[in-house]
């Protein structure tokens, strides 16, 4: 199916459901709010025309230097075995409390994408069976891919130039 | 455990704990298990990941776009390639450039010879798992054959970063191509002599079938991809389905198993050993001559004898060495085929020179879940031959 | 029997000559022979032994954590066989190892996991750092990894390269016997067998 008869067998199905939808460089995306993440999902997988059984993957992104609301993302990719069409799915969190439902009972494939979703975002999915640390270890504090999180806390010691690479190793701050 | 009042040990549970740690030579890596085993049945399987997360995907937001080429190497360690195919694809999409057709030959031929590479590591380690030692030897004589080719093109013999944004780093040396011409010829022999090993092996099919079997619903539902997939039944192969990178023009089969058993999955990857040699004696035979990469200067060096004579290009050298390329505005995600599955880049931008996500769609990491669902009612023996058989690579699972 | 006598005689002088001969040949032989069993032994100090024994039969257990294990890999196989250097088995449980090649980058999960496989391994022991990544961070200056894996474990040899080719490696594990055959008999390496 293309682009636009998937966008109108959705928004005639969900019309209120859908924020919005584009064409971005090719590929179909949907605009979600959280709420209605689940009714989008089951009808998305469920639909005998649209008959989207494959997870490709879920992400998250952090808009924090591009200043604009919500702040926080989670993308959700579905390709069509069958059909062999494509489409993605957007969902806006705000910034104090990211919360979304969880689609694993759908797609099993979910599991450990909304896991690290948790892990390296913070989100807080629901309904999940398990969630908890999946790839940080597990007292770890912090979540690494938002925006505020630093990369690292010490500079490269090394410098062509002998007295300042001493003074370099003199200074280097603790190790995590 | 537990310790009752007269300080006597005392079982909670009537299954024991195993942990087939980090630190195992079956493990493909630093992936960890924990096993309740209930006599030698596996009842249940946890795995636990992340020992080797190296923070790639945040390390990228600080890099230039074409200094995370280096890191998309050392993901998918076995597979160096397909990584940099993936993501040059994935920003090519954004910069609406067309390759040259040497160009996509060429990627066409690294990425095949990878595909074999990889292939072979897998054989071999599998094998070495369920006890064909001989293999293992095999397989990497091939395959040092593969890592000379390598080096000879782009002077490492594993993480290449041959494949670039906007073509390939430099066109082949001479006789190159002669030796890959010898390479083909000489690999199905030696094909011919793993699956005299293994194929009708009588303690190979006893191990191997029936084993860690995963239904076609199952597999779609557990995110499988790749060879994994294509053994449940599913004919689902990205090379065929969204072609990329000229794939259109060449014709290969694509095997589809039956069963989803590990036997299946062993077959279907012997296979495409085959079918990666056809392809690359296709692009061979009719690789065209001409530019190697985009001729556009804001994208890709100018060659270095111009810059010389030319201002603008050396203006252009300077801001792409120094800068690097802008990318306009935008995110997108192109599926490719690698030897585990589904690879995959999905990038943000914000419309600068440095990206502001960088997300690797792993096929190892969708399939350690469902890895561990085939585990349950096995026996032990039979868990180092589903972890083989899946060939996750902990590199791209824990990122 | 004048003949008999005359034949007597004759057989006398014969065996009396080669007597003779054979003496001065056996004397000779005599005196070749007393030196040889000095020539036959070796004096050299035991520790000096003892290093020999343990460079040349070093095992290495198997810490293949990236992509440097598969470059390990290589080097155990046919082609760089590392087994003509003593590596012969690369021995799955650190209790029977004396050699721990640690190849690959070691994510801050993995190093309490580093510490107690290299306590697990029994005296005396070596380290191999091989890599970019295990001997400094490699390319890889973030949160996640441990900047060298000498902040965990004590290093003998660092090997460098991304990943180093097993020809490369191999050298480092030459340099590694050579430093143990330096260190052979001294003070050093008693305080590791300790």
């Amino acid at each position: 199916m293309t682009n636009e008869e998937i966008f109108e067998k959705v928004k005639s199905a969900l019309g209120e459901d859908i924020r919005g939808s584009e064409v971005s460089l090719g590929d179909p995306v949907l605009f979600v709010e959280p709420g209605s993440l689940r009714r989008t999902a089951e009808f998305l997988k469920n639909d005998p025309d649209l008959n989207f059984d494959y997870l490709s993957h879920i992400t998250g992104a952090d808009y924090l230097n591009e200043h604009r609301e919500p702040r926080f993302e989670a993308i959700y990719e579905f390709h069509s075995i069958d059909k062999n069409h494509s489409i993605r799915v957007r969902v806006g969190l705000e910034e104090d409390d990211p919360t979304i439902p969880t689609v694993s009972d759908l797609w099993k494939g979910a599991l450990y994408p909304e896991r690290e979703l948790f892990d390296m975002f913070g989100f807080n999915v629901t309904g999940h069976p398990n969630l908890s640390r999946l790839i940080m270890p597990d007292e770890w504090e912090g979540h690494p891919l938002r925006k505020d999180y630093p990369l690292t806390t010490e500079d490269i010691a090394f410098s062509h130039n002998r007295e300042f690479k001493r003074d370099l190793v003199k200074s280097k701050p603790e190790t995590r | 455990m537990s310790v009752t009042e007269q300080g006597l040990l005392e079982r909670d549970k009537d299954t024991m704990t195993l942990n087939m740690g980090p630190q195992h030579p079956s493990t493909h890596g630093v992936f960890r298990v924990v096993l309740e085993m209930d006599g030698e049945v596996v009842s249940s399987a946890v795995p636990h990941i992340g020992f080797l997360h190296t923070g790639i995907e945040k390390t990228s937001e600080a890099k230039r776009y074409a200094h995370v080429i280096p890191m998309t190497d050392r993901l998918d360690y076995l597979n160096p390639p397909g990584n940099n195919l993936a993501y040059c694809l994935t920003v090519e999409k954004f910069l609406q450039t067309e390759i040259p057709e040497r160009g996509q030959y060429l990627r066409v031929i690294m990425c095949e010879l990878a595909r074999i590479a990889s292939h072979l590591v897998w054989l071999a380690t599998h094998a070495l798992d369920i006890g064909a030692m001989t293999v293992f030897l095999y397989c990497w004589r091939e395959r040092e054959m593969i890592l000379d080719l390598n080096e000879e093109i782009s002077g490492v013999r594993m993480m290449t970063s041959y494949i670039r944004i906007g073509g390939v780093a430099k066109d082949v040396t001479p006789g190159w191509l002669q030796s890959v011409w010898r390479f083909i010829n000489y690999l199905p022999a030696k094909i011919d002599e793993y699956e005299q090993l293994l194929t009708h092996n009588p303690i190979w099919l006893d191990r191997t079938q029936g084993v860690g079997v995963m239904s076609r619903e199952e597999a779609i539902n557990w995110s499988m991809s790749g060879p994994v997939l294509r053994a449940s039944g599913v004919d689902w192969d990205l090379r065929k389905k969204r072609p990329y990178s000229g794939y259109e023009n060449f014709s290969f089969d694509v095997s589809v198993g039956k069963n989803g058993d590990i036997y299946d999955r062993y077959l279907v990857r012997v296979a495409e050993l085959r079918q990666s040699r056809e392809i690359i004696k296709q692009a061979v035979d009719k690789l065209p001559t001409g530019p190697y990469k985009v001729d556009d200067n804001k994208i890709s060096l100018p060659p270095r004898n111009t810059l010389k004579s030319s201002m603008e290009a050396l203006i252009h050298h300077f801001k792409l060495v120094s800068e690097g390329i802008s990318v306009p505005k935008g995110e997108t995600y192109v599926p490719t085929e690698g030897p585990r599955g589904e690879v995959g880049f999905y990038i943000i931008s914000d419309g600068g020179n440095v990206p502001s996500r960088v997300k690797l769609r792993a096929p190892s990491y969708m399939a350690v879940p469902g890895m561990c669902e085939m585990m349950k009612d096995c026996f032990i023996a039979d868990v180092v031959g589903v972890i083989g058989s899946i060939d996750i690579v902990m590199g791209e699972v824990d990122r | 029997m004048g003949l008999i006598d005359q034949a007597v005689d004759l057989l006398e002088t014969e065996v009396n000559n080669i007597k003779e001969n054979v003496k001065d040949t056996v004397d000779a032989l005599d005196y070749e022979y007393s030196g040889a069993v000095y020539d036959s032994i070796l004096t050299t100090k035991l520790g000096k032994v003892i290093g020999w024994a343990q460079k040349n039969a070093l095992w290495p257990a198997t810490f293949g954590l990236a992509c440097c294990a598969i470059e390990m890999m290589a080097m155990a196989n046919s082609r760089w066989d590392a087994a003509r250097f003593g590596a012969e088995v690369f021995r799955a449980s650190p209790r029977q190892a004396d050699l721990m090649i640690v190849s690959g980058r070691v994510s801050q999960k993995m190093a309490p996991v580093l510490k107690t496989i290299y306590d697990q391994m029994p005296e005396p022991k070596w380290v191999i750092s091989m890599g970019a990544c295990a001997s400094c961070g490699g390319i890889f200056n973030n949160y996640a990894i441990v900047q060298g894996v000498d902040r965990v474990v004590p290093v003998d040899v660092y090997v460098p390269g991304c990943p180093p080719g097993p020809e490369a490696l191999l050298y480092g594990l030459i340099k590694l016997q050579e430093k143990i055959m330096n260190e052979a008999g001294t003070d050093r390496a008693a305080k590791r067998a300790a």
